[in-house]
């Protein structure tokens, strides 16, 4: 009989193996990633644009982005669907808050055509009225049930927060902004935000090399022609903020406060410090609030990066009977990792859990490719994450109080309640 | 294709191994034959509560999860109507702390009082969240006991009430255990880069000594054919008229289900489908319109829903769907629809089949199903389905008779 109280031995994971994609430049300022080490037939092309909610003041962004596969002077939408649609593609088109991304999936022996219906369709979008009005009619219902979402109420208002000294940053849509889209503003920000838009072209395929090619120069003349710049330096509106839902039965939080990104030399700290708070299954979050008192379904934080900043946040939903104590229980575990070092057991178990979680975003060449651009994004390269192996085995109990002290301060908090 | 072996312990567990050597990582899946159709309708939402007791320590090992994390891995389980699956994803050269967790909660759960407690009160705030606090959240819960009169499909994997879980005894969650967490009554998959021999001795090594117990037998009450339209109405702040049109359909094991499958695509799965185009984009009835199958075990649902335009009416809607349907009822579907909807198929399986926990997943309940080669033989079952196969599918489960219609009235406080 084997002794069932004793753990299997544990070997721990000191090399992970990185690929880069391919580097290949559209001009100056844009790259084509290409990662050819791929063993299925399986393609995927994504088109990233200068085209973000912080672009656009008449806030026309999202609508624009919706419109892409709307029509062009000789297709209609439905032609462009059925034509995708017979070829077996799957399009995610999503606009954020920095960038928009056109996604295009699909198998191999279908990417060349699927890819030149896409671009003939984003890139002559003929802003018929029909189509316009067909969005802004769905988007607005869509609004409308977000509304109804104590998650999405606190979401909208934390963003509002965290970004309160940018105009761009902060910008939120209103239920009135769907009455003043123009065809003039929509038409102009196409114009500006993606025929002159496109910054990053993302391609993991094991295509022939002269048909990357060939993709690649297809796009040259819609790739910016300046660098882009993104603001950092965020101030956020400190203290806390309670919007009245009327019949929630749960209420969602929101905490957090402006940070930064890869390119400050304490992040790899605070993403240790901040898993051990809240950003894996056991974290004090989780084991405190939901495992131990019920409060709630989930609890979990996380560091949010833009391209020259970041903001911490710590998310969850509670019955509203439990808002109070669930409040003074992060402000707690928060004060905990100030006045106490973590122990070594706990400590162990969370570089090994990094660790672990590494392997897996390194596992598989889709995976690695999004690894990849998270790090080139912010001008690091794959020796960024040699460097978070390193860091993961070498920081300190110490070291993490003292991350703590330096960044998690309450008084500094952004707190939203919605319900 | 997903090369597998298949091999069987002494106790009755089945061991499912697929060799994948490009990762460094393992994958553990293990489906219990449990879910929500094994309630008693007297105590309904127990699967899914016990699959939340399960990671609340067992008879050796004071907690499940932190052992694990501790090994670089992570884990994670869902419930649903039919099965109850948990998955571990862990460094291969971990893989028996994983086999060490798993295997002693099948041995025997630590049952303490404080867990089911915890879990309980977890579990209804889970119910708040994802059905009560929600727009339309609630559809489910008032969907399935207006479509099954008799099969326990007529509640969802949550429970019909809070209530019911509130009341859940250690007495319950102990018979619970013994009855279906038994080597017999489960399948497991293990998938990484290992050499099957291996396998077969860390399986053994883990699992070998575990009682067998008894498979449960399942008699479950047959949902009898439904002979009459049902509708019901309800009123609800949101902000917009929703509706719910929901046809009886074939077992996941017949040939049918898969017909009724495309059948569903071909009406509502994208852009270029027959409700989409007629009442989204012709019409503008609706600002939403999809069409899909639940994808049960046993006699599941083809659900046609939808949110209505600002001004329109649900007798206009109605009208305006079962025109699409009486169409495609009179008119076979074309070559190009056929095969539009089947390329869409192919690409979504090969996008599945990039990831190793599903590949897992799906070999463990295609051997649920009678055999997990069932998973490569999916893709010829679609190929030959032919425009004639849908036509008759269409006719025989898209009328009145088998349909259950919910509609949400969305009113002003």
């Amino acid at each position: 009989m084997i002794n069932r109280t004793l753990a299997p031995t544990i070997t721990s994971i000191n090399e992970i193996s990185f690929t880069a994609p391919k580097i290949i430049p559209l001009n100056q300022h844009v790259n084509l990633f290409w990662m050819s080490e791929i063993y299925d037939e399986t393609t995927r092309i994504e088109l990233h644009f200068d085209a973000g909610t912080i672009r656009s003041a008449e806030k026309v962004a999202g609508f624009v982005n919706s419109l892409l596969l709307s029509g062009t002077s000789t297709k209609t939408s439905t032609t462009i669907n059925n034509e995708l649609d017979s070829l077996g593609v799957f399009t995610d088109i999503e606009v954020g808050q920095e960038i928009a991304v056109v996604s295009i999936y699909c198998l191999r022996k279908n990417a060349e055509k699927a890819f030149s219906i896409i671009l003939d369709a984003i890139t002559n979008v003929n802003f018929d009225e029909n189509e316009i009005e067909d969005i802004i009619r769905e988007k607005k219902q869509n609004f409308l049930i977000g509304s109804e979402k104590v998650s999405i109420l606190s979401r909208r208002k934390f963003q509002e927060s965290i970004f309160d000294n940018s105009i761009n940053y902060s910008r939120q849509l209103k239920l009135e902004d769907f009455d003043t889209i123009t065809k003039e503003s929509l038409i102009d920000f196409h114009k500006s935000h993606y025929l002159n838009g496109l910054v990053k072209l993302i391609i993991v395929s094991r295509l022939e090399e002269e048909k990357i090619t060939l993709i690649a120069k297809t796009l040259t003349e819609f790739c910016v022609s300046t660098p882009v710049k993104f603001e950092d330096n965020f101030i956020n509106k400190k203290g806390r903020i309670d919007i009245q839902k009327d019949g929630a039965m749960q209420t969602a939080i929101r905490i957090g406060m402006p940070l930064f990104n890869k390119k400050n030399s304490d992040f790899i700290d605070f993403q240790i410090l901040q898993t051990i708070l809240g950003d894996y299954f056991g974290s004090r979050l989780m084991s405190n609030i939901r495992e131990d008192k019920g409060y709630t379904y989930g609890i979990g934080c996380g560091v949010s990066e833009t391209f020259e900043s970041g903001h911490f946040i710590i998310a969850t939903e509670v019955g509203k009977e439990y808002v109070e104590a669930t409040l003074n229980e992060i402000k707690f575990e928060i004060e905990r990792l100030q006045q106490e070092e973590v122990d070594s057991d706990e400590l162990t178990l969370v570089k090994n859990y990094l660790l672990g979680q590494l392997l897996k975003s390194a596992d598989g060449p889709n995976a690695m490719t999004d690894l990849f651009i998270g790090a080139f994004n912010q001008g690091k390269d794959l020796t960024f994450y040699q460097d978070v192996i390193n860091r993961i085995n070498a920081i300190s109990a110490e070291e993490l109080k003292l991350t703590a002290i330096k960044y998690l301060n309450w008084e500094n908090l952004t707190i939203v309640t919605a319900g | 294709m997903i090369q597998f072996e298949k091999f069987t312990l002494s106790n009755g567990l089945k061991v499912i191994f697929h060799k994948d050597p490009t990762t460094p990582l393992a994958v553990i899946n293990t489906l219990f034959d449990v879910g929500a159709r094994d309630e008693s309708p007297d105590k309904t939402g127990f699967a899914h509560l016990f699959e939340h007791l399960m990671f609340g320590g067992s008879i050796n090992i004071e907690d499940f999860d932190a052992p694990l994390q501790n090994a670089g891995g992570e884990s994670n389980a869902f419930t649903s109507n039919d099965i109850t699956n948990y998955y571990n994803i862990i460094p291969a050269q971990n893989i028996e702390t994983a086999l060490w967790l798993e295997s002693d909660r099948l041995l025997s759960l630590a049952f303490t009082e404080k867990s089911l407690e915890t879990q309980r009160s977890v579990v209804i705030e889970e119910f708040k969240q994802r059905y009560l606090n929600q727009p339309y959240g609630d559809v489910w819960l008032e969907l399935r006991p207006l479509a099954y009169t008799t099969h326990p499909y007529q509640w969802a994997t949550i429970g019909k009430e809070i209530k019911h879980i509130e009341d859940a005894s250690m007495e319950d969650v102990k018979s619970f255990f013994y009855k279906y967490y038994t080597p017999s009554n489960a399948i497991v998959c293990i998938a990484g880069n290992f050499e099957l021999d291996y396998v077969k001795q860390i399986m053994e090594k883990w699992y070998g000594d575990i009682p067998s117990g008894i498979k449960p037998a399942r008699i479950l009450p047959l949902e009898p054919k439904q002979e009459i339209f049902r509708e019901k109405t309800i009123e609800s702040k949101v902000p917009s008229n929703a509706f719910y049109y929901a046809f009886k359909m074939a077992e996941k094991k017949s040939f049918e289900y898969y017909v009724t499958d495309l059948l569903s695509d071909a009406l509502g799965r994208d852009k270029s489908s027959k409700l989409y185009i007629s009442l989204q984009k012709e019409l503008k009835l609706v600002t939403e319109i999809h069409c899909y199958i639940t994808g049960s075990l046993d006699n599941g649902l083809l659900i046609i829903e939808g949110k209505i335009a600002p001004g329109e009416t649900f007798e206009k809607i109605d009208s305006e769907i079962w025109k699409v349907l009486e169409e495609l009822k009179n008119k076979l579907l074309s070559d190009s629809d056929l095969e539009r909807i089947k390329n869409k198929i192919s690409t979504s399986k090969e996008f599945q089949e990039q990831g190793l926990l599903n590949r897992a997943m799906n070999l463990c309940l295609y051997e649920l199903l009678g055999d997990a080669n069932g998973v490569n033989e999916e893709a010829s079952l679609y190929e030959s389905i032919t425009a004639a196969h849908i036509h008759t599918i269409a006719n025989e489960i898209l009328i009145t008779e088998n349909c259950s219609l919910l509609k949400i009235k969305a009113i002003q406080e």
